[in-house]
């Protein structure tokens, strides 16, 4: 009997362990999801002249000979990526072939052909389901996991690397940890990549908008994705329609503000109404019908087969009448703001004078608050985030910190002040300081700050200011005085390609 | 009843207040009543001195003495809401009968004992708590929210219900017990003997008029390089004029940022912005507040390398009073076609609950509090913020639902809450109202002949008895 149980145990056990098994080899997914391993330099903006590794795992589609898909996600200032296929065993050097951070995508490879052996290239769907179930696959610990989800709805918002908004999926799933590239699977075909984790889902870019950007990619030179940089309002209040003289039924969008650079020119100009976008006809609350997928916000129209500098005809209503006009997609850019809202693959750029440390304003430097940074950040840092940039003024530099030192004595508890002036020359980037700290004024180093609700002047002895650096940097164990990027960063911060 | 006071016990009130506060983003209607007890000291001229926070927005104020069970009926005389104290007197003269009036003595020292006395909350009757001065420096007045005076602080436990109560030294008030810090136990503060003295002094004309400001920032001069730059001897006196606030014509015109104050009235001006002031050193702010409003204050101050005397006029700062609490004056509004229109101020923003600085949005927090000082050619008198919509068919497609600054309404740009009704009312014949919203340039309109059918309906609608209050 006993012997009889043993046995029996035996084969059920048996007979389980090969219904497993028999489901791996089943899925095709293991043969195209990867694990991805990236260490990465991390910052501290704080103290901007301290580094630290972080690791991140992250999932990767093979989508063709060679290329691996995943998210910008963390790839930026990555100093090592390895890849892993079936889930465990070895892992394989991998590189970035290319990446756009706007569009959060990226693409990796390996340089080894065994690597490859066994791998298969997952077609892209050219349509992205509105509803439905679908499923997220990742490896993880070992296994694949293949996690059935629902569809809650096509959105059109912004992405979590970029402001710009674009078509986006969010699926409804509890699943812990996803957020990092999970591959998101109808059938035999990849409809998305998880990019980012909301409390009860998930957004997914589909693949309609992913297919868009490699397309893209195959063109000399790459066109980053453009953007509509007019700021509009619903139109469902008929009196301001009528104010606004439009005849016939409320429909359209009305232009109330820009968010484009000083110096780019303005087709459109306040109190447009939008009427028609690139052929689509817009309603008042901002929507096109897209064949495809029915009510979508007007921005998806500057990313749907577009690209920056494309043309696009849009109708308005000006004066009274209709016209049309030909608008050029600007290319979206961190720098539009005059807070740039990212800075990739540079280190962060300051400049150390005499103990007083200077760095450009960046939402990764408020980001040192946390992620509840526009509440907890200094106030009236955080507030320049809502103003716009001004020829005059198209980026800002913070005192943000004062390293105690005999030369900088009575100004230690000073911080967060935007510098205005160095020695009555303009400062707007950590170059101008650089520049300025040439030309002192009879002997002194005079900062000025713009006006605000602290200190609005310093002086410090040009003479000694240069030992001061000096000697604060052995104290305080720093290696370089200054690290400024060149071109200036704000150029430099947008679509990044890394050895395609 | 007559009561023999010799003990100052028997001189501190039992004050009861009924008060009603209005509502800042509904100005025609009020809070429901409340009852809040405080304390009070018999001071001479029959009169009770408390705090202004005690009988701020009172109905009805009820005195009692020490173990008299009988109520009297009180009112305001005198009340001082920047440095929060009141006078209040007594409808029946038979109050006082029998009454020590208390007398005010000098700045205790620090380290020195003091009994605070009072009716805090938790029984009825009167209460002595023994403490020591713990130190002398400008404190926030948390009743006004936007300004600092001296203040003592004892760890004395000083409790809701203490307020106003006299703090006692050797039979003498040293001060008016009158704010705590929440979460903090044993530390209280009170109104120290200085600005007891100054308050007596202002009403001397009938009037209170405040304390002055010399509405400068100052800043510490340490660095040797800026004293050097301005050829000020290296040693531990003098401080820099760094900005003057808008809103002082006498000062722009005597003083100069770069400024080095050395002397203001008998005290010197330590580097670090302090004065020594009776044995303390506190911000030289104090200096200034000893002066009276549209009183002179003998400054000496260095400039351009050379030392000069000034005898600046100081006068009372009104030009941030939307910046603190405001009281005795009811809220100021207008509501047309359903859309309640009142000035940006810190009531209104208080109304947006306890987390009202986040609640607020950086766009309002910026306009109060900032853009005067940052930008003062762009900032207005009077922000006016739409404060919500009364709904009603006429403004029912508004997207604009409020907490929204108004730009312009009819092309007029609102600077205060006069202009909302002129742009309104003498407007250009247009079939249309016209408002644009900051700082998005928001534009919303209404059809004018259908709000001016619907404005008599609302008001009745909604209970407004009126609609503006100017």
């Amino acid at each position: 009997m006993k012997t009889f149980c043993a046995l029996l145990g035996a084969l059920v056990f048996g007979f389980l362990a090969g219904e497993a098994g028999a489901a791996q080899s089943r899925s095709p997914w293991e043969h195209s999801v990867v694990t991805l391993e990236v260490t990465r330099k991390q910052y501290d903006y704080l103290q901007p002249w301290t580094k630290r590794v972080a690791h991140v795992q992250k999932t990767g589609t093979v989508i063709g000979p060679r290329e691996i898909l995943t998210t910008a996600d963390s790839m930026a200032d990555q100093t090592m990526i390895r890849l892993q296929k079936g889930g465990r065993g070895k892992w394989w050097p991998g590189e970035l072939r290319w990446i756009d951070y706007h569009a959060n995508l990226a693409v990796v490879s390996a340089a080894e052909a065994a690597f490859w052996k066994d791998l298969r290239p997952v077609p892209l769907a050219a349509s992205v389901p509105g509803k439905g179930s679908v499923q997220l696959i990742r490896w993880r610990n070992g296994n694949l996991e293949i996690r059935k989800t629902e569809i809650n709805r096509l959105i059109v918002k912004g992405g979590k690397l970029s402001f710009l908004e674009h078509l986006h999926l969010e699926i409804d799933s509890e699943i812990n940890g996803t957020g990092w590239a999970e591959a998101i699977v109808s059938g035999s075909k990849l409809i998305g990549m998880v990019s980012s984790k909301e409390e009860h889902g998930c957004t997914v870019l589909p693949s309609s908008f992913i297919r868009s950007c490699l397309e893209a990619r195959k063109t000399e030179p790459y066109r980053g994705l453009g953007y509509f940089d007019f700021v509009w309002q619903r139109a469902e209040n008929p009196a301001t329609l009528k104010h606004l003289k439009l005849v016939g039924e409320p429909r359209g969008v009305i232009v109330i503000d820009s968010r484009a650079k000083p110096s780019q020119a303005q087709v459109l100009k306040r109190h447009d109404i939008i009427l028609q976008i690139d052929g689509f006809d817009i309603d008042t609350q901002g929507d096109y019908k897209d064949p495809a997928h029915g009510n979508l916000l007007l921005e998806n129209l500057a990313t749907r087969n577009k690209r920056a500098g494309d043309k696009i005809h849009i109708k308005i209503w000006r004066d009274g009448a209709g016209q049309g006009v030909l608008y050029e997609l600007p290319p979206v850019e961190y720098s539009v703001d005059l807070v740039p809202e990212a800075v990739f693959d540079q280190e962060p750029e300051y400049l150390l004078m005499g103990g007083l440390l200077f760095q450009p304003l960046t939402e990764p430097y408020l980001q040192s608050w946390g992620n509840d940074w526009r509440r907890k950040a200094p106030f009236r840092l955080s507030y320049y985030k809502l103003e716009k940039p001004a020829p005059e003024k198209p980026s800002l530099v913070v005192l943000s910190l004062v390293l105690p030192d005999a030369h900088n004595l009575g100004y230690q508890d000073s911080r967060y002040l935007v510098v205005n002036k160095l020695n009555g020359r303009r400062v707007t980037r950590l170059a101008d300081l650089l520049e300025a700290i040439k030309h002192p004024v009879e002997g002194f180093h005079i900062l000025e700050f713009r006006d605000g609700d602290s200190m609005q002047r310093m002086v410090l002895d040009a003479g000694e200011t240069e030992a001061a650096t000096r000697r604060v940097l052995q104290r305080y164990g720093i290696e370089k005085d200054h690290v400024i990027a060149s071109p200036p960063l704000v150029l430099k911060a947008g679509v990044a390609s890394n050895g395609k | 009843m007559a009561v023999q006071c010799a003990e100052p016990e028997k001189s501190v009130i039992q004050i009861t207040t009924f008060s009603q506060q209005p509502i800042w983003d509904a100005g025609w209607r009020s809070d429901a009543v409340r009852k809040a007890s405080g304390s009070g000291f018999v001071i001479r001229g029959k009169r009770i001195m408390t705090n202004a926070h005690v009988v701020s927005w009172a109905r009805q104020i009820l005195v009692r003495r020490y173990q008299d069970p009988r109520p009297y009926a009180a009112r305001v005389r005198f009340i001082a809401h920047d440095c929060d104290l009141a006078l209040l007197e007594v409808e029946s003269d038979s109050f006082f009968n029998g009454l020590e009036p208390l007398d005010v003595g000098e700045l205790p020292k620090v380290r020195s004992t003091v009994i605070t006395y009072g009716y805090p909350a938790g029984g009825e009757q009167i209460s002595y708590t023994r403490g020591v001065v713990s130190r002398i420096e400008l404190q926030s007045y948390t009743h006004i929210g936007n300004r600092g005076y001296l203040a003592a602080q004892t760890d004395a436990a000083i409790n809701p219900g203490n307020s106003g109560g006299p703090v006692i030294q050797e039979d003498k008030v040293v001060g008016v017990a009158f704010q705590g810090i929440p979460g903090l136990e044993n530390t209280g503060f009170f109104i120290p003997p200085p600005l007891i003295q100054h308050f007596f002094k202002d009403i001397e004309d009938g009037t209170y008029d405040g304390f002055p400001q010399a509405g400068l920032r100052i800043v510490a001069l340490q660095n040797p390089a800026y004293r050097l730059r301005l050829k000020l001897p290296d040693n531990d006196l003098g401080v820099r004029v760094d900005y003057i606030y808008p809103g002082v014509p006498k000062t722009k015109e005597l003083m100069q940022e770069d400024d080095v104050l050395l002397q203001v009235g008998p005290y010197a001006v330590g580097s670090d912005g302090t004065i020594l002031y009776q044995g303390n050193r506190v911000f030289v702010g104090a200096a200034f507040s000893e002066a009276q409003n549209g009183g002179l204050v003998p400054v000496r101050l260095w400039r351009q390398g050379q030392q000069m005397d000034v005898s600046l006029p100081v006068y009372v700062y009104r030009e941030d009073r939307a910046e603190g609490n405001q009281y005795d004056v009811l809220p100021r509004y207008y509501v047309y076609g359903g859309l309640v229109f009142t000035p940006l101020n810190r009531d209104y923003l208080r109304t947006l609950g306890q987390n009202w600085f986040d609640a607020a949005g950086p766009e309002l927090i910026y306009e109060l509090f900032y853009r005067r000082q940052e930008a003062p050619q762009t900032a207005r008198p009077e922000p006016i913020v739409l404060a919500s919509v009364l709904s009603h068919a006429v403004n029912a497609n508004l997207a604009v639902q409020g907490r929204t600054l108004v730009d312009k309404i009819n092309g007029v740009r609102i600077e205060k809450l006069e202009d909302v009704i002129r742009a309104f009312e003498s407007s250009p014949p247009q079939n249309q109202d016209v408002i644009e919203f900051l700082p998005d340039h928001t534009l919303e309109c209404l059809d004018r002949a259908a709000v001016k059918q619907a404005n008599a309906e609302i008001l009745k609608t909604y209970g407004i008895p009126k609609d503006r209050r100017l």
